[in-house]
């Protein structure tokens, strides 16, 4: 039986499903006609393969925006009858987030890599020349595989792909759907994560998704090198896409790392989860390839290695996408993704590209470049190679170690993911190795260069390079880290020294390689300032505190991170007196106001600032976000681990405001009687009775010649702080009543119980909250030192990859 | 010899070194009951009693945490944990703790939790959809 459900909004949706259709279709269409337009070019001038491919490929590229349209039409309207609305957005999300809605799903994060796609193909039909037909080949079959990744249609009973566009009512079941009205019971989505409510959402993903979809340029030109036998000329081209790729994949993962840094609460900027490994696979892949082509492409040597290199890098990303979506990664990361039925789409994705890899070599094998003499051991081919050979080694430690839920599944084995320490110590040794190459390197020829000459220079670089490390190692505390840090700091030091030299060299005409000579100086930095920030970064908030449950424990378990501040108390946190000032709602952000001051030796104010972590709330829970001080030299870095001011809100709003209960918030209250000019010694300070004011006046209530209505003004002194009180204590129409005075800010309820004229005092009862009813959060703070040699290093290799592409691209034209 | 059958033995060397060490090094994931017969670090998977006391109070210590958990083989285990308690404990579904057994008590220095799927699962909650009615 149909029901025929009210309100829901079909249309869109249904426009929704046939672009994925029509996406699909074109793009299959226009793979079809692209190889039958490649294999005939030879033989005929007919062109109408070659039109009916590109048509093809522009519906494709038109259909994959007429997704997107639809897909933002149902988020910005908040039509929850669609699942992806239902599941990862909510009314209360502000517009701009609602972008990163977009992609908060896998079938996003496919759309946005088609999306990518479709943007480089239609590049590359405009660009490539005589190349278009083979390289387009290869681009459109990626782009149909990807289409058949958001299909979600059912066929032989299996669902095929998971569709964007899929109602509510069929992605789960429910009786409630069985209700024609059931819409209006739906008032809301879930929402988003709140850790993922930050303006890097709105841009890591994009340029990480870039990065991947480029990666099939440069294969596409592999492939159809080795198709159309034109062993040599493939290399050019591809050279200018991948070095774009490595820049832009290379940026999109930095981009994460900064994400991780600036607002998660990781506690660092990497932390070797699998799903930030599987990221970085096909980087160092590719930037061993571009070495090995510029190899090629100078000397003829290594044609097998570079496209090889090409090849598997496009494969990494598939299997990266694999390990990201299918859910093989389970327990071992906190990307988790789970699997939505597609993992064994997802690897016939990886198989697909792997078995036209292994065919196209196999296939040309016999014909391949492949040369029979040995590079001169003194020659710059030589030591390249090697050092892409060692990138591609640390890629596969990476790939082996990341994998275990992999071969813990294929060989029912049971090993535990690794630690961080396995990897910084294995990824260090190779780096070690990469660094000196790209030292030494720059000092040799290509073919064959004068040896005696050669070790001069490298040693002479070597002792300056061992100076600038003993110096540097000394002033960041560097050298009582484990050995091997010390060396990757001192090959990167000397790998950005040899690559200054040869940036000098640049300016003073040799301009060709100053590219390189750039980005070779920025990954080095890179290292240096990963390397001693993530070594030497210190948990300031040491908490030497800790009662009964603690003694025994804190004798093992060192260092003990978090501290607690409760408001208005200031402590002492490494040279800094730290205050929590109180919290502030701005829209859905939550932020603790935490008052950092440092005082010189005489007591002086040296320096001030307030830091604003933020705590978002969401229908069911919490997530922290740190504020960060940057220093030229360190980053300061505070975050909010717990608090009991959430909860307080919730319980206030649920009891209402009812005086019994409320003095369920106070301890047993203390009664003092005073005279003016006495002080009552309270847990947090001082009260003194100043004086009594006769006059005072109370709102709402007038008061007539009889009444009488007397204030006691209260100085209360507490932390430092000086705040004053007036409870008023009346006799209306013969009643007494008294209107406690409430400091909430000192935790402090002040009332004048009686008073006892004959003896000129006034009987005062204090109530203190308990420590644990006291406002308070639990803060951690971590000083990272150096940590912008990191971010510094990061951008200067950006900019020396385009100043490659750049150089790459005029050799291109002038050809 | 040729250099680069040298360097080629010098590259699978290294490679089989990697795939050794991921097996040797490798940590794994057991239960309480192995827990207490090794000294090694190990993962226990299990899920959080809810019916048992989880204690935190910042103004106490804020930097203990206890709990019970029962592993896979439903053996229920004290559990320390240093630091705060982490945010949504609570709804967690699922436990990895990284630790190892000391005395009675299983000392955590990891928990990952893996939680239902507020935006994950596949389940549509109507109970927090009903009561919205009342809001008509």
């Amino acid at each position: 039986m149909d029901i025929a459900f009210k309100n829901e909004h079909l249309f869109v949706g249904d426009l929704g499903r046939l672009f994925v259709a029509l996406a699909f279709g074109g793009a299959l269409i226009s793979f079809i006609s692209y190889f039958f337009a490649t294999r005939e070019e030879s033989l005929n001038k007919d062109t109408s393969w070659h039109k009916m491919a590109r048509i093809g490929f522009w519906l494709n590229s038109l259909a994959i925006i007429g997704m997107g349209a639809c897909l933002f039409v149902i988020l910005y309207n908040h039509y929850f009858e669609y699942h992806y609305a239902w599941s990862y957005t909510s009314r209360s999300l502000p517009v701009y987030y609602i972008i990163s809605g977009f992609w908060n799903g896998q079938e996003g994060g496919f759309l946005l890599w088609m999306f990518w796609q479709a943007v480089l193909g239609n590049i590359l039909i405009r660009k490539a020349g005589s190349w278009e037909k083979p390289v387009m080949t290869v681009v459109a079959l990626s782009q149909a595989i990807l289409g058949t990744m958001v299909l979600g249609i059912d066929l032989f009973g299996a669902r095929i792909g998971s569709s964007p566009f899929l109602l509510l009512r069929n992605a789960m079941e429910g009786p409630i759907f069985s209700n024609p009205d059931y819409l209006s019971f739906i008032k809301d989505g879930r929402g988003m994560n709140p850790t993922l409510q930050n303006y890097w959402m709105v841009i890591h993903p994009p340029t990480l998704f870039l990065g991947f979809a480029s990666v099939v340029v440069p294969f596409a030109y592999a492939i159809a090198g080795l198709w159309q036998k034109r062993y040599k000329d493939w290399v050019k081209p591809a050279l200018s896409y991948g070095l774009f790729s490595a820049m832009i994949l290379g940026t999109g993962i930095i981009m994460g790392a900064f994400w991780a840094y600036e607002s998660l609460n990781f506690g660092g900027f990497w932390a070797w989860d699998p799903v930030e490994n599987a990221s970085v696979f096909p980087w160092l892949t590719l930037v061993a390839a571009l070495h090995v082509m510029i190899v090629f492409k100078n000397t003829g040597h290594s044609y097998f290695t570079a496209t090889f290199l090409v090849m598997i890098s496009f494969v990494l990303v598939w299997y990266s996408s694999f390990l990201a979506r299918s859910g093989i990664l389970g327990e071992s990361s906190v990307h988790s993704f789970t699997d939505l039925g597609m993992f064994w789409h997802l690897v016939l994705g990886i198989l697909i590209f792997l078995v036209l890899s292994v065919y196209f070599l196999a296939v040309r094998w016999k014909e391949l470049p492949i040369t029979k003499k040995d590079e001169d051991t003194y020659s710059r081919e030589f030591w390249m190679f090697v050092g892409a050979v060692f990138l591609a080694l640390a890629c596969f430690q990476l790939i082996i170690f990341t994998s275990k839920p992999v071969w813990n599944a294929m060989f029912g084995t049971n090993m535990g993911p690794s630690e961080v320490k396995e990897y910084n110590i294995i990824q260090a040794s190779f780096a070690v190795v990469i660094m000196l190459l790209t030292g030494f390197t720059q000092f040799l020829k290509y073919k064959k260069t004068d040896s005696g000459r050669f070790f001069i220079t490298t040693v002479v670089y070597l002792v300056f390079a061992g100076a600038v490390t003993a110096l540097l190692a000394y002033i960041t505390g560097a050298y009582k880290l484990h050995w091997i840090y010390v060396v990757v700091i001192l090959t990167s030091i000397y790998s950005v020294v040899a690559n200054s030299k040869i940036l000098i060299d640049a300016f003073k005409g040799k301009y060709k390689l100053a590219g390189s000579a750039v980005a070779h100086i920025g990954f080095g930095l890179m290292l240096i300032g990963a390397v001693i920030s993530a070594g030497t970064s210190k948990v300031v908030s040491e908490n030497n505190t800790g009662e009964q449950y603690s003694a025994e424990f804190a004798k093992e378990e060192n260092p003990r991170e978090n501290v607690l501040l409760y408001k208005n108390e200031p402590i002492e946190m490494n040279g800094y007196s730290v205050t929590f000032l109180g919290d502030t709602l701005e829209g859905a952000q939550h932020l603790f106001n935490i008052l950092y001051e440092r005082k010189d030796a005489t007591g002086k104010l040296t320096e001030k600032f307030v830091l604003r972590p933020n705590v978002i709330q969401s229908q069911d829970g919490m997530s922290s976000s740190p504020d960060t001080k940057h220093y030229p030299l360190y980053d300061l870095y505070t975050h909010v681990t717990m608090t009991n001011v959430l909860a307080e809100k919730k319980e206030d709003e649920k009891a209402g405001h009812d005086e019994a209960d409320e003095d369920k918030n106070y301890d047993a209250p203390m009664a003092h009687e005073v005279g003016v000019g006495d002080t009552i010694r309270y847990r947090d300070g001082l009260i003194v009775f100043k004086g009594v004011n006769k006059q005072a006046k109370l709102q709402n209530i007038p008061l007539t010649e009889k009444d009488v209505a007397v204030g006691a003004q209260l100085e209360v002194i507490t932390h430092g702080r000086t705040l004053s009180a007036e409870p008023i204590y009346m006799i209306k129409n013969g009643s007494a009543f008294d209107f406690p005075k409430k400091l909430e800010d000192a935790g402090l309820k002040l009332r004048i119980s009686k008073i006892l004229p004959e003896k000129q005092k006034f009987e005062i009862t204090v109530y203190q909250q308990p420590e644990s009813k006291k406002k308070f959060i639990v803060l951690k703070a971590i000083q990272f030192p150096y940590i912008n040699f990191l971010w510094a290093g990061v951008i200067i290799m950006v900019i020396g990859f385009l100043m490659s592409i750049f150089r790459r691209n005029k050799e291109l034209k002038t050809v | 010899m040729k250099k680069s059958s040298i360097f080629g033995i010098i590259i699978i060397a290294i490679a089989i070194a990697v795939v050794i060490s991921t097996y040797s090094n490798s940590s794994t994931y057991g239960t309480f009951t192995e827990a207490t017969e090794t000294q090694a670090e190990l993962h226990v998977v299990g899920h959080l009693n809810k019916g048992k006391e989880l204690y935190y109070d910042a103004t106490k210590d804020a930097n203990y945490f206890s709990f019970y958990m029962k592993d896979k083989d439903g053996k229920e285990c004290k559990v320390v944990f240093t630091g705060t308690k982490p945010q949504d404990f609570e709804r967690s579904e699922q436990l990895v703790l990284t630790g190892k057994m000391q005395g009675g008590e299983f000392h955590a220095s990891k928990i990952l939790m893996k939680c239902p799927s507020k935006y994950n699962d596949n389940k549509l909650n109507v109970a927090e959809a009903t009561p919205k009615t009342a809001n008509l």
